[in-house]
């Protein structure tokens, strides 16, 4: 193995905190996004790598699985953007609190 | 009769209903007749041309059904169990008789008869998780009937039924799984059997809670008196049939699952709780007598009744000796006839007069003597009087219960003149004085005397020879007296 | 043979249920007829099984009850003493229901009546001939409910129902102390066989002994309206003229005094119980005698009698003689049947009326009734050599015969109530013969109303031939063949002087009433202590009072504050309970997504921190 798992490791947990910031701090709903697929590339990586250090094929195939679950994710997550934004005319988190309880 | 020992009887008495109340869905409620006939059929074969292995059954049959957990649908059938049988078969034929000019819907019917198969499933389960299933079964049809077909404030009432009991089957859950764990956890053997599980060694600290717990369901569907508030709503505002059932049946369920369910699983709890229910039990007796003394609806009236009575009964459980339990356990049977009949007398009087007000009734005998005929005729036995069926478990458990703390006896007698204060009070608001209500009335008619007059016959037969029941009873209260001894519960 | 003794308690409960199911088809002759065979054919074979009485036979007809160490087998005992009250129960039925049947000639509901009245009997016959408690027992409730129904036979007016109701209720609550002394007799012999508690009575704790045989005699007042339980008999009137006089003259409310005697082995090894049984009989007889000294109603005047005779017989019990006890209670049964059916019959002439002072001149309409009338009060009155002279000197001998200071107080006292009985019983013969306008009324009393009475009249002269003491040349008959102890036997003087004494209260008491109401009188002015005699030292409004308003008021408020409780306001709590820890917990939705996701990130550092402190532990 070329990088160690520590680097491939301390990457993906970098990686994870700068998605987790960006879903907590930035209010835009298409930023929140964003960062989520940030979170879940810092998780692919990690199952890769994992991969690539044990030598089992698996983690790979979890980390193409995600990938297309991350896909078809987005798409109907910005499908809701794109709804937002037209009802409300607003993509602003704070603003959706309907389900307040 | 021969045939009947290859077949699976129990099994069948528990599915029957269920296959009734898919062909009511289907036919219409026609299929309830034929299922109670069936039924009925089956129920009385029962006791002959008994040959079992299993030693204290007179029938015992086991199927797999939830393997991995240990869970099988056992059934066995003793003297107790056959007792209660015959009086679950003879209350719903009384229940569905009497509904039928009343309710043309046959859902009602079909939820009775599914009300049903879960209380025989309860009377016979040997399995925890099959006897903690049909207790739901049980009860969730009966809730549903009371709010669909129920009186003015049905919602209510229903509600109330429903979390009272809820709340206690909850917990009977809760002890039945700590026990399964605790004993998959010794042994390695997973099991849901309940002769299995009466072997647990339950720590010490834990035993109460679990017991608690256990006990608490089943004096909640008694019900004893801190723990009754469902009872008076649910039966004023359910319709006779329901209330028939709920009392003569359902509550007898308490008990059972108390001597039957209970006591095998906590032989050493069980001992230190018997104080605790004996004075519950008088403080039944004695608050649902007062109680039934001042109603002035007659439905409720007969209902705080009720209690009063299945105070008695958990008054001899809780003395706990041979001459004690056997009035309780055959009490169980005459009570359920008995308050069957007032219902249903209630019933038919209210569909006379359309009224259940006891100061606005009265003087019913001249309109109609036959009727009122029966309304004194069971509440004497309802009073006590001696001859009739009441007296037969009275005087037993009272005998009993002077045996084992002779204050128990002695407060005891004084419900048997509360019994006479509300009985006669009842009487004297129906019958007697001057009639009032419509001018004409229907005396008894042939359906309604098909009905009660076999209870009649019942609460006659049980009052002057009551022996060939006494000695059904014998074998099982001498075996739960046996095992309590040898489990160490007494010395 | 002694099987058939199962038909003399069986013949009249086939006569109610050929009444209950058949009485509907049948005209009122033939159902009145097979009352009255009924009862009169098991008369017959009381008389013609009376032989076997003498060895005491028995006879089983099949268990009743059998758990555990308990064993009730319906058994009965024929014994010299079951044989005389059967005899007496069967013969003074067999009369009372002839009597009825004219007497309700018009009735509607003639079929009930018949059918309780065969059952009643039935009923009695069964606490006769009992040999075990729980069977006597049940015949003893049985007579309490049909004494019950009958009560309130005329259903209609709530006032008549009120009564049986409250008949019932008043010897129920002595009946939970019968019941007690039951359960107690059984825990302590494991049996209820009267025999064998008797038998074994010897080695009971005297404590115990003493409290059982107080319990019994509670369990007996009730029955026998003695003193704390006597309130319900003059209300019990209510009920038809034939009923008083079977229900409550001649038989049911001399039923404890039976019981006391079948269980006298036992009750007798307690002297205090003794004391107190003739405490309890001396006061009662003066209390009714009080009483009846100044009723207006015709039958109250017999009911406080009633309370008052049956007071002796306890006194009788307490003094040790069995034999004078019944043979009270058989001279009882024949004057006090005669009385009320004389009464009942002056009352049907009168078309009703009950008002000793709106009733008299009887001589001259029914002369045959007034010489009925005056046989039976002379034998209450005890008038030398009729039948009540002789029973109650017994009794009294008896008193004085123990020579202690308890027991001559209580034959004083006695004496002084014979004084007070002969009183009133002179004064309803004075008052129903006046000569004043009384109430109108229809024909000559039917002959159905009279003749049974004759057999009656006759016997209460002569009655005390039964058991005629050796001073007057008898043989004591009865003491014979009963063969129980009979106390002390009473010297000659002592019978010889309470003759002379009882003689000249006799003449005293009909100088006084002669001197009161030889002339018409209109009843005494309102005085108060008259009115505190005619409500019967006020007892009813004293228990009123004390017990049932509070136990009614009482009840009514646990029904508005406790029941509401358990039944409404505790589970409506409950859920608003939930209500309101939901509107708290409903801050944490705030709805707005960064404070979920918030929430998420401290969830997921939260559990992060969980699994490194796993792995470092």
């Amino acid at each position: 193995m070329i990088v160690p798992l520590g680097h491939v490791l301390i990457l993906s947990g970098l990686l994870f905190v700068a998605g987790l910031l960006g879903v907590l701090l930035r209010r835009n709903l298409i930023m929140i996004l964003i960062g989520v697929e940030v979170m879940l590339n810092a998780v692919g990586l990690t199952l890769v790598g994992a991969s690539a250090y044990w030598r089992n094929p698996e983690g790979q195939l979890f980390a193409l699985l995600l990938m297309a679950v991350a896909a078809a994710e987005v798409t109907v997550a910005l499908a809701l953007v794109v709804y937002l934004k037209r009802s409300r005319s607003t993509i602003d988190v704070n603003r959706f609190n309907g389900m307040q309880g | 009769m021969n045939g009947l020992t290859n077949i699976p009887a129990l099994s069948v008495l528990l599915i029957l209903p269920i296959i009734g109340a898919l062909a009511c869905m289907v036919w219409g409620r026609r299929a309830s007749v034929i299922t109670v006939l069936l039924e009925t059929t089956v129920a009385l074969l029962l006791p002959f041309r008994v040959e079992t292995t299993v030693f204290p059954w007179l029938r015992f049959e086991d199927w797999g059904w939830i393997e991995r957990y240990g869970a099988r649908l056992s059934l066995g059938l003793d003297g107790l169990s056959l007792l209660l049988v015959w009086l679950t078969v003879i209350l719903l034929a009384v229940a569905v008789g009497l509904s039928w000019p009343r309710y043309r819907q046959s859902g009602f019917y079909a939820l009775l008869l599914i009300s049903c198969s879960g209380i025989l499933g309860v009377f016979l389960a040997q399995d925890l998780l099959l006897f903690y299933v049909c207790w739901e079964i049980m009860l969730l049809p009966l809730i549903l009937c009371i709010a669909l077909w129920g009186g003015a404030k049905r919602v209510e009432a229903a509600f109330k039924l429903l979390l009272f009991t809820l709340a206690g089957s909850l917990l009977m859950l809760l002890a039945f799984l700590g026990l399964f764990l605790l004993h998959g956890r010794q042994t390695g053997d997973y099991s849901f059997a309940l002769q299995a599980l009466g072997t647990t060694v339950i720590p010490a600290d834990l035993a109460p809670w679990l017991f608690g717990c256990l006990a608490l369901a089943f004096l909640v569907k008694v019900p004893v008196v801190p723990l009754h508030g469902w009872l008076p709503d649910a039966y004023q505002e359910a319709p006779a049939a329901v209330t028939l059932l709920l009392s003569g049946v359902l509550a007898k369920a308490g008990i059972f699952g108390l001597v039957r369910v209970a006591m095998p699983l906590f032989p050493e709890t069980w001992t230190s709780f018997l104080p605790v229910l004996g004075g519950v039990a008088l403080v039944s007796i004695g608050y649902g007598g007062w109680l039934a003394f001042v109603q002035t609806d007659l439905k409720r009236l007969v209902a705080y009744v009720s209690v009063a009575h299945l105070g008695f009964i958990a008054l001899g459980v809780a003395a706990f000796n041979v001459i004690a339990l056997q009035g309780a356990m055959l009490q169980l049977f005459n009570h359920g006839i008995t308050t069957a009949a007032l219902f249903a007398l209630v019933a038919l009087v209210e569909r006379r007069t359309g009224n259940r007000q006891l100061h606005e009734l009265g003087g019913l005998w001249s309109r109609t003597p036959q009727l009122g005929a029966l309304v004194l005729f069971f509440s004497l036995a309802a009073l006590g009087l001696p001859g009739l069926n009441i007296f037969t478990g009275e005087i037993l458990i009272l005998l009993g219960a002077f045996g084992a703390h002779p204050w128990w006896g002695a407060a005891g007698m004084l419900g048997v003149l509360l019994a006479a204060c509300y009985t006669l009070r009842m009487v004297q608001g129906v019958l007697w004085g001057s009639p009032r209500g419509p001018e004409f009335m229907k005396d008894i008619t042939r359906t309604e005397a098909l009905i009660l007059g076999p209870l009649a016959g019942l609460v006659l037969w049980f009052g002057l020879y009551p022996l060939p029941f006494l000695k059904l009873l014998r074998g099982p209260v001498e075996q739960l007296l046996a095992y309590l001894v040898t489990t160490g519960g007494l010395p | 043979m002694t099987e058939f003794l199962f038909l003399i308690p069986l013949l009249p409960l086939c006569g109610a249920l050929i009444i209950l199911f058949a009485g509907g088809r049948m005209p009122r002759r033939l159902l009145t007829g097979v009352a009255i065979a009924s009862v009169a054919a098991s008369a017959a074979v009381t008389l013609w099984l009376w032989p076997l009485a003498a060895d005491q036979s028995r006879a089983t007809l099949f268990t009743w009850f059998d758990a555990g160490s308990l064993q009730v087998p319906m058994e009965l005992l024929f014994s010299p003493l079951a044989a005389c009250m059967a005899l007496m129960v069967t013969g003074v039925s067999a009369l009372i229901h002839v009597y009825a049947a004219c007497y309700l000639h018009h009735d509607p509901d003639i079929r009930r009546f018949f059918m309780l009245f065969n059952l009643f009997v039935f009923a009695m016959l069964v606490i006769v001939l009992a040999d075990n408690l729980l069977l006597l027992f049940l015949g003893w409730e049985g007579v309490g409910f049909c004494s019950y129904a009958l009560i309130g036979f005329w259903y209609r007016n709530p006032v008549f129902a009120t009564a049986g109701r409250k008949a019932f209720l008043v010897t129920r609550a002595a009946d939970v102390l019968f019941g007690i002394a039951l359960l107690w007799l059984f825990h302590l012999t494991g049996t209820l066989s009267i025999t064998a508690i008797n038998l074994q009575a010897a080695s009971l704790p005297p404590a115990s002994v003493t409290i059982l045989a107080l319990l019994l005699l509670a369990g007996a007042c009730g029955k026998s309206a003695q003193l704390p339980f006597s309130s319900w008999l003059p209300d019990a009137m209510a009920g038809p003229t034939p009923v008083s006089a079977l229900i409550h003259a001649a038989t049911m409310v001399t039923a404890g005094v039976y019981l006391l005697c079948r269980l006298f082995p036992l009750i007798s090894l307690s002297p205090t119980a003794l004391a107190v049984i003739g405490l309890v009989g001396t006061s009662t007889a003066f209390y009714g005698a009080t009483c009846a000294l100044v009723q207006r109603d015709i039958k109250k005047v017999l009911a406080y009698s009633t309370i008052s005779q049956v007071g002796y017989m306890f006194l009788a019990v307490g003094a040790g003689t069995i034999t004078g006890a019944m043979f009270h209670l058989l001279t009882h049964a024949f004057f006090k049947a005669l009385l009320f059916m004389v009464a009942g019959a002056v009352i049907h002439l009168a078309s009703g009326e009950q008002d000793l002072f709106r009733l008299g001149r009887l001589p001259k309409r029914s002369p045959m009734l007034f010489w009925l009338l005056l046989a039976g009060s002379v034998a209450l009155a005890g008038v030398p050599l009729t039948s009540g002279f002789f029973s109650k000197d017994a009794i009294l001998a008896a008193c004085f015969a123990r020579q202690t200071l308890w027991w001559t107080s209580l034959g004083v006292a006695g004496l002084i109530t014979a004084f007070l009985t002969a009183l009133y019983a002179l004064r309803l013969v004075y008052l129903l013969t006046a000569d004043r306008e009384a109430a109108s009324g229809h024909g000559p009393a039917p002959r159905g109303l009279v003749w049974p009475l004759l057999p009656l009249g006759a016997l209460a002269l002569v009655g005390g031939l039964l058991n005629l003491p050796e001073v007057w040349g008898g043989h004591a008959g009865l003491g014979r063949w009963l063969a129980t102890p009979s106390g002390l036997s009473p010297s000659h003087g002592l019978e010889w002087g309470l003759a002379f004494v009882t003689l000249l209260l006799v003449a005293g008491a009909w100088f006084a009433i002669r001197n009161r109401y030889r002339v018409p009188t209109s009843p005494v002015s309102e005085r108060p202590c008259v009115d505190f005699l005619i409500a019967g030292w006020k007892f009813d409004s004293l228990i009123r009072f004390a017990i049932t308003a509070p136990f009614e008021r009482l009840g009514s408020e646990l029904e508005r504050s406790l029941e509401r409780g358990f039944t409404t306001s505790w589970p409506a709590g409950l859920g608003r309970l939930c209500q309101a820890t939901g509107q708290k917990l409903r801050v944490f939705t705030s709805g707005s997504v960064s404070h979920y996701l918030v929430a998420m990130g401290w969830g997921i550092i939260l559990l992060l921190a969980m699994l490194l402190f796993l792995l470092i532990f």
